[in-house]
């Protein structure tokens, strides 16, 4: 909610539905646009390469250095089964907070803020396992599908078994 | 509120270290060194913890505290021996002390007779004292030193000025059961921000009093040093119920920055002596005002020989002389008080006229033993408490300078060197600087390992009690120093394993006789600096590790497969595997095995290593490797794959080329390499960390490296790029943990590098071998 406060001069009407809107950062990973909140959200920065972490499983790129700071990697499109992204330098990492560790996912670009209602989240079909497992639900902006991140689960499981 | 709590971190802050000081002092008395600078230290701590306790409101605390420090303050003035018995008393009211901190620490509520037997003794040996004193043994001590006054008294013309003229003899004489009571602030009281008047009003509460001031020392204007102490105050206190002890506790706050002579009059020996004083005091010239320059044109002489009325305020001292007076002359006053000090302090009660300001030997010898000492201690090391983080902040900082530093050497190419000599010469001069601002930086984290170490020897007595065994503890070295935070981690490892080797390694008295060995069993723990390692030994001479016990155990749990025979070593090792020691069933075993593995994760954690070796009954060495330092480590900079991994310096013996042909396989599938003539493991690392294979088939470079036990294991990289110190960071702080990896640094380049965990390596490749 840290955002809203910042509207204080906004009308109370509009201020009533910013309470119940989200923003989000919405990048794309081929065709595909998903968003995360916007106040996880640390930093973007361009893909510079990552330092490979063993023992991992391949959705984890590495660990980078921000500002000293240690930062893992995760490959959302491989998070996502797709086979490992083949990064440019175009390539974007958003770093996000998550509980009190800071991660940085690989996409292939960021794309958009957007200013979703709350009440136009959608929960996610049951079907595919790893649709439910990794998004928290779907919202359509501009005749968009966004799927809403959970960060959790996309920065879970990241050790080999054995 | 949230102030209060600052106030009570900070109290319990000093707890610790007051009741870390008590173990030393307590330690050093026990060793037989029983001088008064100890007991005083002793005092002061307990002192110190019962003052903050009672501003909190911690009553249990303070009724011990208070309980143990008359009984203190008896063994100080000599009034009660010093005997192993008290000693021990002692140590054990240090441990109820402790108990008593962590209860209002923690909120929690000990039992309410808890440690009311050793109160009890404690009121019994100061009560028993007193009746001794009371009775004829003392009155003797008494007379032999207080002869003279009696002498000099009746013709002392008196210089000696006392201004108020109601302090006659008179009102001044003592009635049965009044108070006689001198304050002499000191300087430092004042220093302090204490306010006599603040004390009388708190005097005055307990009964009818009445004050007088003794303005007798005050100097002619021109030689007035406005922060000299001239007034003193001779109090007259009528209560007879009162004790002692009731008025001492009113100026407990100003012990040691004062001078204070109670007695009772009419009741005691002493009142002999009070009689004299006051008739010398009735004397008229002494109610008139002080003559300043009379005063200055007194000399030294004259003052002694002038001082008898004042003299007979001394025999109110109830205790008896304990100090040499060689001891007294090294606590001089500085020279801005020499003549105020003088006019105070002169006592005729030698036989000779003293012709420097002495004092009365056993009041005031102690708190200016007191003074003394602290005087020294802000001499010898000064120190300021500092909040961790800000350290920590500047450690950081420094680590980012020193890889910004070796990022710019790097970046110097040849051509750049020869061109820009000056250059070159700057950066040169800026690595030394690093090196030694980063030194510096460690040095402020640095503490020495004793503050974990105190807490060692109450754990083995407690322990040596609950077990019924003899145990005794030797500490060695305790005085290395390592990085604070590696201190804190170490608190649980060390307690665990002396508690093993309390429990489960020192046999019961019988059987260590039966074995033809001394009935006191003996752990000793050490700690010693091994080059960038600090070494923390716990060993001890009990009965060793069963082996054969722990070897079924391992295998009943399926932590050894059946067809492997582990060495003996190995299986000593097998005592910190985790789960094997989680089980109920392993806590009865004769060997090892209680919450061992507790141990080895914490170590790990901080980027140490345990080796365990035992010798059938003979005992068993406990060894912690341990980082100097958990934030800068030199290390060697190797290439697997295309992957930076750094390996610790501390643990390479030599490097060397190789090809994989060199290898040879034994059957279990794992490859050694012969180096003169030793068979060493051989870990691939590109294998290991499952990383693209370099695939150059022919040369590469085998770094070897020695673990705990002197294993020595070679580890196959595929470039050894060179040496560096580096900064060491968290993996966790942001991932978790992964096996074999040690940690993650930041190169040069601003590229992350991670720490190759040798010793994880290892023993992971145990265990899978093993399964």
């Amino acid at each position: 909610m840290e955002a809203l406060s910042l509207r204080d001069d906004m009308s109370d009407k509009t201020a009533l539905a910013a309470q119940n809107s989200l923003q989000l950062i919405a990048f794309s990973i081929g065709e595909q646009t998903y968003g995360v909140e916007i106040t996880t959200v640390r930093e973007i920065r361009a893909w510079n390469g990552a330092t490979p972490l063993p023992n991992t499983r391949e959705f984890v790129r590495g660990v980078i250095n921000l500002r000293g700071t240690i930062v893992p990697i995760f490959d959302l499109r491989a998070r996502f089964g797709d086979g490992q992204t083949s990064p440019t330098k175009n390539h974007v990492v958003v770093v996000m907070s998550v509980g009190d560790k800071w991660v940085g996912i690989l996409v292939d670009a960021v794309s958009d803020i957007l200013t979703v209602n709350r009440d136009d989240i959608h929960n996610v079909p049951e079907g595919n396992a790893i649709d439910t497992e990794l998004l928290n639900g779907i919202v359509t902006h501009e005749n968009r599908m966004v799927g809403l991140i959970d960060l959790h689960a996309v920065v879970t499981g990241a050790k080999m078994d054995g | 509120m949230s102030d209060l709590d600052d106030f009570k971190a900070t109290y319990f802050d000093e707890c610790s270290e007051l009741l870390t000081e008590l173990e030393e002092q307590f330690a050093a008395i026990e060793a037989g060194e029983r001088d008064s600078d100890r007991l005083n230290a002793v005092f002061r701590a307990i002192h110190s913890i019962k003052g903050g306790a009672g501003a909190f409101g911690f009553s249990a605390l303070v009724g011990f505290a208070h309980a143990y420090e008359t009984l203190l303050d008896y063994v100080r003035d000599g009034r009660v021996e010093l005997t192993d018995e008290v000693v021990s008393l002692c140590i054990r009211a240090n441990d109820i002390v402790a108990d008593h901190v962590n209860a209002a620490q923690s909120g929690e509520a000990l039992a309410s007779d808890y440690g009311i037997e050793e109160k009890t003794r404690f009121d019994a040996l100061a009560r028993g004292e007193i009746e001794d004193e009371l009775g004829g043994g003392i009155v003797e001590e008494f007379d032999i030193d207080f002869t003279p006054v009696m002498v000099d008294l009746d013709g002392a013309a008196s210089g000696e000025a006392l201004v108020d003229d109601v302090f006659e003899a008179a009102p001044m004489a003592p009635a049965e059961g009044q108070w006689e009571i001198r304050f002499t602030p000191h300087r430092a009281l004042y220093a302090r921000a204490n306010d006599p008047l603040l004390l009388f009003r708190e005097l005055a509460a307990l009964g009818e009093m009445r004050v007088v001031p003794r303005l007798g020392q005050v100097p002619p204007l021109a030689d007035f040093d406005p922060f000299a102490v001239y007034c003193s105050w001779e109090i007259t206190l009528s209560a007879p119920e009162l004790s002692e002890a009731a008025i001492r506790e009113v100026f407990e706050f100003v012990d040691g920055d004062c001078d204070i002579l109670i007695a009772q009059a009419g009741s005691t020996p002493l009142a002999a002596f009070d009689k004299p004083e006051m008739a010398a005091e009735a004397d008229p010239p002494e109610t008139d005002e002080p003559d300043l320059s009379s005063l200055l044109a007194l000399t030294e002489d004259e003052m002694a020989e002038t001082a008898g009325p004042l003299a007979s305020v001394e025999s109110f001292a109830p205790e008896p002389p304990a100090a040499p007076v060689g001891e007294q002359d090294s606590f001089e006053e500085p020279p801005g008080l020499s003549f105020a000090a003088l006019a105070e302090e002169i006592r005729p009660s030698a036989p000779p006229p003293p012709a420097k300001p002495s004092v009365p030997p056993a009041a005031r010898g102690l708190p200016a033993a007191t003074e003394a000492e602290d005087g020294h201690r802000s001499v010898g090391v000064q120190s300021i408490r500092v909040d961790l983080d800000k350290v920590d902040r500047v450690v950081n900082m420094v680590g980012e300078l020193v890889i910004t530093q070796s990022m710019l050497t790097q970046q110097m190419d040849e051509t750049l060197r020869a061109r820009y000599t000056e250059l070159v010469r700057g950066l040169e001069v800026l690595a030394q600087t690093t090196r030694g601002l980063q030194d510096s930086v460690m040095a402020i984290r640095a503490q020495p390992v004793k503050s974990v170490f105190s807490r060692m020897p109450r754990l083995v007595r407690e322990l040596a009690a609950k077990t019924g065994k003899k145990i005794k503890l030797e500490t060695i070295g305790e005085n290395t120093e390592i990085d604070k935070t590696v201190i804190e981690q170490l608190s649980d490892p060390l307690t665990h394993m002396i508690r093993n080797s309390a429990d489960h390694g020192i046999e019961g008295p019988q059987s260590r006789r039966g074995a033809g060995k001394p009935e006191t069993g003996t752990i000793r723990l050490s700690a010693e600096q091994a080059g960038g390692n600090i070494l923390i030994i716990v060993e001890d001479d009990g009965g060793g590790i069963d082996r054969e016990r722990v070897l079924k155990l391992a295998r009943d749990k399926g932590i050894v497969a059946p067809d492997i025979t582990p060495t003996d070593e190995q299986i000593d090792q097998l005592i910190f595997a985790p789960g094997f020691s989680t089980a109920d069933a392993v806590s009865d075993i004769s060997g090892r095995g209680v919450g061992m593995d507790v141990v080895l994760s914490n170590i790990k954690k901080i980027g140490g290593s345990v080796h365990v070796r035992s010798w059938t009954g003979k005992g068993t060495r406990m060894t912690l490797r341990l980082p100097l330092t958990l934030a800068v480590l030199d290390v060697m900079l190797v290439k697997v794959g295309d992957s930076p991994y750094v390996v610790p310096l501390s643990s390479i013996v030599e490097t060397m080329q190789c090809s994989r042909a060199n290898f040879e396989r034994v059957p279990s599938g794992g490859r050694v390499l012969q180096v003169r003539g030793e068979y060493v493991q051989v870990i691939d690392l590109g294998q290991r960390f499952e990383m693209a294979m370099a695939n150059a088939p022919g040369d590469q470079f085998v770094v070897l490296c020695e673990t705990e036990g002197s294993q020595k294991v070679a580890l196959v990289v595929d470039d050894i790029i060179g040496q560096q110190q580096v900064v060491i960071k968290s993996l966790e702080e942001n991932f978790e943990r992964v096996e074999g990896i040690a940690g993650g640094t930041i190169l040069g380049d601003g590229n992350v590098a991670l720490i190759v965990d040798v010793q994880g390596l290892r023993t992971t490749h145990i265990h899978q071998n093993a399964a």
